[in-house]
């Protein structure tokens, strides 16, 4: 959702050329994709677990505040987009809203008023979800979250971002998919975990790459481009299909491990994902989870792993990993420890080799793998800066509680030397990125991103 | 007029390691609990994060991790005598402040008693007879027994995360382990550690001499580790700052990295910082308590939590300290043998030799708080007292810590202490030195004691407690057989220069050097309300909602330190308060 | 020759002139990211005034003298350290419980009971001591030749001073302080350039050595890295 600023920019492009075209031609809503009985009642617990699944909280919740009562900001040089209040309240919330308005909301992106929504809102993809799923979401809404009175700043941008009858030219263009969900039917566990992450997981919002017009290139899992990678506010959204992506590399339990506790044998959850692990994945079920990591394995193919659900917890000990062969002249470079070694590896030293060890390869579910690291090695530079000059945080989940913190080094290393620093790490071990500059360094320390603790 | 909290059911008095225990145990029976904590809230980070930690002047020398004796002392005297003087800088022992207490500054050593040491009264009875027994010397039997606390001596070792080699499993000796423990149920949750230079050819030595050499039982993570909590540890890097430090790296066990974000995720948890309980509040009939008063640090001002339970979990000083100034049980007086609270203070007998090689390179920084290899074949159950003319034992390890240059710079005898010899000295034998380190027990005293000081008191204005304490002839003699042992196995090894430092006949009691933090006793468990201070539940006699955690309860200290023996009873302890006292409280004995 | 505003030109600051000159070629080698500690000749005392200052660097002189290998604590700015010390919590004996009655005449074994706080014992002790050497050897301590200041020192070490009860633990302490400057991280203003890290052969604060462990009698390589990033 963060992407919103290109995608405002994409709007300046469409918008206007069919502005007066739009006025006059009346919106239509999609209608229930199932028909239910009108006394038709979720299951205890349902409502909730949509809500997780859907992670409303990450938007909804300001920092700080109530939760769901809106208010979180979302900056752009064109005016604050300003979350909602989703929370029951009958003035500052939802709670006059009827089902239908609900509907009308999650599935086409239009407000009670008629007005179209900023699609930060991820309507594309909650526009899979299931009748099921948005009545049992409504209920939930309605009756199991305490109302919260919290009136929220208005949104209002700029001109001609301020004219929201321009969001239906581009909703013309993204969203030409049918509401409701159409499996891939290869099994029970693959279409449920395909349907969470289609759906209310709207994980296509991040790993999905954007058209021209900064529409989801890939909503579906029938879509060429669905789910190989975008960029989210400086993050890469790393593919998630393909040879070399994480699901491939990952077993399905490794997979399910780091969405259920942002920590695996491999890697950890930072920036965005961490927050997607600390407000939704953690509280969803294992069955899902798996499900999830089953459909993400075997999406193209793949042959998956039956497991369904985690292993009670410890205790688990589990050997530090060597140095394999890609990694072996890296590994015994540090390991020397001689005084002539490049300045880059020095810093390693001085800096990293004490959780992340010569290898590179640190330790499972708690110090992150740097060989082979997406983050390590991606298009965007600023998030590894962010993490070398300002830390990172896991946060503790109902699993794996722990706070897992690395400490930053902003008061320790110079600019260069965390260029150096960067420089070696994405080429270190077999890895092989393009080095950083100083400048990029710089950059990032002037306007460090938030790092959401 | 104190400010009143509202009333929870469970007050514990202390947040560091027993304190977490029965936070988290009692909070999955639903129960309404609040922890005070008198120091700081400390995390890995930011409290203990690279480089800040690295810093052997703050935390090692100046010891601003620990308790500050301007908020919390003792005074100490070696005998009735003298006049007791307060220790007003820390040196021969360490007390920690704030969350986590003592369990983030340890080295992590990790062991259980022997059996017999349980017993140790019978056991000396059965094989030699009352008459070995020195006058003065107060020894008594554990009112539980090892075979009654395995299971939780098991559950602390998983849950702190302790790495190393068993030697008796369900009574079967395992080849590289400590043939001479007691049995226990499964192996260490983690393999032992790496084997550094020093305690590789002190294991050599000792194998050459027919001893048993075995790693050390390490709270040192030698994996990636996940606790029965899914708290977690990662693998040590040997990093030489353990020992007065908060380790950076996830790597020592400690609350934080066992307990403590497992705890915060129960709603029905909460915890206060800045708070000094001041006194425990008993019913006017005084068999009961009804809550503790602190002192709010942020409020400047004295607040009653009224609770149904309370639970003493701070240091064992501290704990007898509250007791004393609570009124909870009548102070221990040696000259009549009357009274209970502060009886059996006990401490720990240690010595150890210094081997220089000149041509070999030990790289002491290189270590960590629980490093080496161990022997124990002169331990509590090895030796034979009546024989050898005194009562108690010792194990040994051998293992750099740390290679911190201030405090850790060992040189040979007659190396001057300043100027030019001393400059050269420590460029020509730093890193060139190991160590055997003899870690003894030290047996309980009706001279060595614990009460009220009549002149000095803290801050509160309440009186400071007054340690009387001073080495005894039976643990010297021990000591010197320790010496006269690790000299043979020293020299065994060809050092270029050996020396050793044992206390010896007529050793005063010095509270300058650091020894050890494994202070014992004071409120003692016992089989009957005349002997001690709580019962075998660690449940006092005199108040049944008060149940005291820590080596307070060690009716005599043992040879080992003191960790595992407190985790273990706080779990047994617990697993009483919720099988037996939740659902009837009342005297469990 | 005064070079420090205000203050006498002692022989401590000849021999600081003298020092930093031989040191450039060990100074260089440390890559000083942010060099907050001024050298000698340009450093104010925070706590110590003139008198205390010429002494505090004549003495670390010989306590730790610049002869030989390695540095002294001259070169390592150990007076800076001990200064800072002085003025802050350790100097005031902030953490410790200072209240009385005091028996400064109590046995060592029963540790610091004298009234004084360190900074106190040096503002007091400096004096006496000096005085005594004016009385034995003929000039305050910083006017001494090395050999009758080391002397005076093995004097004061060994209680032979006539210094009162409550003065007693001066010469542990200034010794302890001593070594603390040169051992400690530069951050506190000793150990400069890590000299007496390098001198050892102790890495400093890096602290990460898991592959090490299984390397055995193999001496360690690298140089040392401080607090704050520097590197030697």
């Amino acid at each position: 959702m963060l992407t919103f600023l290109r995608i405002l920019t994409a709007l300046a492009l469409i918008g206007i050329v069919v502005l007066l075209a739009l006025i006059f031609v009346p919106v239509r809503l999609t209608q229930p994709t199932e028909q239910l009985a009108a006394d038709w009642q979720p299951d205890p617990g349902h409502g909730e677990q949509v809500f997780h699944a859907s992670d409303c909280v990450a938007c909804h919740t300001a920092p700080g505040g109530m939760e769901l009562a809106g208010g979180r900001g979302i900056e752009s040089p064109l005016g604050t987009i300003w979350s909602t209040n989703i929370t029951p309240d009958p003035e500052t919330g939802i709670g006059g809203m009827t089902m239908d308005e609900f509907r009308a909301v999650m599935l086409d992106g239009i407000g009670r008023d008629g007005r179209h929504l900023y699609p930060a809102m991820p309507y594309e993809n909650y526009r899979l979800m299931t009748e099921r799923d948005l009545r049992a979401l409504y209920a939930y809404l309605m009756n199991e979250v305490e109302p919260v009175r919290h009136e929220v700043e208005p949104t209002s941008l700029t001109f001609p971002f301020n004219m929201r009858f321009g969001l239906r030219a581009w909703n013309w263009l993204a969203l030409s998919h049918d509401a409701g969900f159409t499996p891939q039917g290869r099994s029970e566990v693959m279409d449920r975990g395909q349907y969470l992450v289609e759906g209310p997981g709207h994980c296509a919002a991040c790993h999905s790459p954007r058209n021209i017009f900064m529409a989801q290139d890939g909503v579906q899992a029938s879509d060429a481009n669905f789910l190989t990678g975008g960029v989210v506010d400086g993050w890469n959204a790393p593919s998630l299909r393909g040879e070399g992506a994480a699901p491939q590399r990952w077993p399905v339990g490794e997979l399910a491990a780091y969405l259920a506790t942002g920590r695996n044998a491999f890697s950890t959850a930072n920036g965005e994902m961490g927050l997607v692990v600390a407000h939704s994945m953690q509280h969803l079920p294992d069955g899902d989870i798996f499900a999830i990591a089953a459909f993400l394995k075997g999406m193209d193919g793949a042959p998956v792993e039956e497991e369904t659900a985690f292993a009670p917890p410890g205790p688990i000990a589990i050997e530090k990993p060597q140095a394999d062969q890609a990694g072996e002249a890296t590994a015994a470079m540090l390991t020397e420890a001689e005084p002539g070694m490049p300045l880059g590896a020095r810093l390693y030293l001085d800096n990293c080799v004490a959780c992340h060890f010569a290898s590179g390869r640190g330790a499972d579910g708690i110090f992150p793998k740097l060989q082979g690291n997406t983050l390590v090695l991606g298009s965007e530079t600023g998030p590894l800066l962010s993490v070398i000059l300002y830390g990172a945080n896991v946060p503790g989940t109902e699993k794996r509680p722990m706070e897992l913190v690395m400490q930053g080094y902003a008061d320790r290393l110079s600019d260069e030397e965390v260029a150096e620093l960067a420089t070696f790490l994405r080429q270190a071990w077999g890895n092989d990125a393009p080095p950083v500059t100083p400048a990029e360094a710089a950059a990032e320390r002037e306007n460090p991103r938030a790092t959401h603790h | 007029m104190a400010r009143q909290e509202a009333k929870k059911d469970v007050v514990i008095v202390g947040l560091g390691w027993t304190g977490a225990i029965a936070g988290i145990e009692l909070a999955q029976e639903g129960l309404e609990i609040v922890a005070l904590e008198r120091g700081r809230d400390q995390a890995t980070v930011p409290e203990f994060k690279y480089p800040d930690q690295i810093d052997e002047l703050t935390w090692g020398v100046r010891l601003k991790n620990m308790q500050h004796p301007r908020r919390q002392t003792v005074t100490v005297r070696r005998n009735g005598d003298e006049t007791a003087l307060p220790l007003r800088a820390l040196g021969s022992f360490l007390p920690a402040d704030g969350v986590g207490g003592a369990g983030t500054h340890w080295n992590g050593l990790n062991w259980r008693p022997q059996p017999e040491e349980m017993r140790l009264l019978s056991h000396i009875r059965e094989n030699w007879g009352d008459e070995i027994i020195p006058e003065g010397m107060s020894l008594g039997d554990y009112p539980v027994t090892y075979d009654e606390l395995e299971p939780f001596f098991t559950r602390f070792e998983q849950v702190a995360g302790i790495s190393g080699q068993a030697g008796n499993l369900n009574g079967q000796i395992q080849p590289g382990g400590n043939p001479f423990e007691g049995w226990r149920s499964t192996d260490y949750p983690m393999p032992p550690m790496p084997t550094t230079w020093d305690s590789h050819k002190f294991r050599e030595a000792a194998l050459a001499m027919g001893l048993h050499p075995f790693p050390a039982p390490a709270g040192i993570a030698s994996t990636s580790y996940v606790n029965p909590y899914g708290m977690q540890m990662g693998p040590c890097n040997l990093c030489g700052f353990c020992e007065r430090y908060g380790c950076y790296q996830y790597s020592k066990s400690s609350p934080q990295t066992a307990i403590l974000d497992a705890l915060k995720r129960h709603p029905n948890f909460s915890y206060r910082t800045h708070a000094e309980v001041l006194r425990v509040e008993l019913a006017p009939d005084g068999r009961t308590a009804t809550g503790v008063t602190y002192f709010d640090e942020e409020a400047q001002e004295e607040v009653f939590q009224p609770a149904d339970i309370v639970i003493l979990a701070a240091y064992q000083l501290n704990n007898v300290h509250l007791m004393m100034v609570s009124g909870l049980a009548e102070i221990y007086d040696p000259a009549t043998d009357q009274g209970v609270l502060g009886k059996n203070y006990g401490y720990q007998m240690n010595g150890g030799a210094t081997l220089f090689f000149r041509d070999e390179h030990f790289n002491p920084f290189v270590g960590h708080g629980s490093n080496g290899m161990c022997i124990d074949d002169y331990g509590m159950n090895r030796n034979d007292y009546g024989a050898l003319g005194f009562i108690g034992g010792a194990y040994w390890r051998s293992g750099l810590t740390n290679g911190q240059p201030i405090r850790s710079m060992p040189l040979p005898s007659g190396t001057p202490s300043w100027g030019a010899g001393w400059k050269a000295g420590v460029g020509e034998w730093y890193g060139h030195a190991m160590s055997i380190g003899s870690h003894g027990s030290n047996m309980s005293y009706r001279a060595n004691h614990l009460d009220l000081d009549p002149t000095y008191t803290d801050r509160h204005g309440r009186p400071l407690m007054r340690m009387t304490f001073d080495w005894q002839e039976n643990d010297l003699r021990m000591n010197q057989y320790m010496k006269a042992r690790v000299e043979e196995v020293a020299a065994s090894m060809n050092p270029d220069i050996m020396q050793s430092s044992f206390k010896g006949p007529g050793a005063r009691y010095d509270v300058r050097p650091y020894q050890t933090t494994h202070n014992t006793g004071g409120h003692i468990m016992s089989a009957s309300p005349n002997e001690g201070v709580v019962n075998r539940y660690s449940q006092m006699w005199g108040q049944h909602n008060v149940f005291a955690m820590g080596a307070g309860n060690f009716v005599q200290n043992t040879q080992y330190n003191p960790t595992g023996l407190l985790g273990g009873l706080a779990y047994w302890t617990v697993d009483a308060i919720r099988s037996q006292y939740l659902s009837n409280p009342r005297p469990l004995v | 020759m005064s070079d420090l505003p205000g203050y006498p030109n002692r022989r401590g600051f000849l021999k600081t002139s003298a020092a930093s000159v031989a040191l450039a070629g060990i100074a260089a080698r440390a890559e000083a990211q942010a060099d907050t500690v001024p050298p000698l000749d340009e450093y104010w005392p925070e706590y110590l005034d003139a008198a205390e200052w010429a002494f505090v660097m004549a003495a670390c002189a010989r306590l730790i003298p610049s002869e030989g290998d390695g540095p002294g604590a001259i070169e390592a700015r150990v007076p800076v350290f001990i200064d800072r010390q002085l003025a802050d919590y350790y100097g005031r004996a902030d953490i410790w419980y200072m209240e009385g009655p005091h028996d400064p005449t109590a046995p060592p074994e029963f540790g610091w009971q004298t009234p004084l706080t360190p900074a106190e014992l040096y503002r007091q002790a400096i004096p006496a001591f000096n005085a005594w050497c004016e009385r034995t050897h003929g000039a305050a301590f910083p006017d001494l030749d090395p050999q009758a200041q080391d002397e005076a020192l093995t004097a004061l070490d060994e209680g032979e001073t006539d210094l009162a009860p409550e003065l007693s633990p001066f010469f542990t302490t200034l010794l302890n302080n001593t070594k603390e400057g040169y051992f400690a991280d530069p951050i506190h203003g000793g150990n400069h350039g890590m000299q007496a890290w390098v001198y050892i052969g102790f890495p400093g604060a890096r602290a990460a050595y898991r592959e090490w462990a299984g390397r055995h009698n193999v001496q360690y390589p690298l140089g040392p890295v401080s607090i704050s990033g520097e590197r030697a």
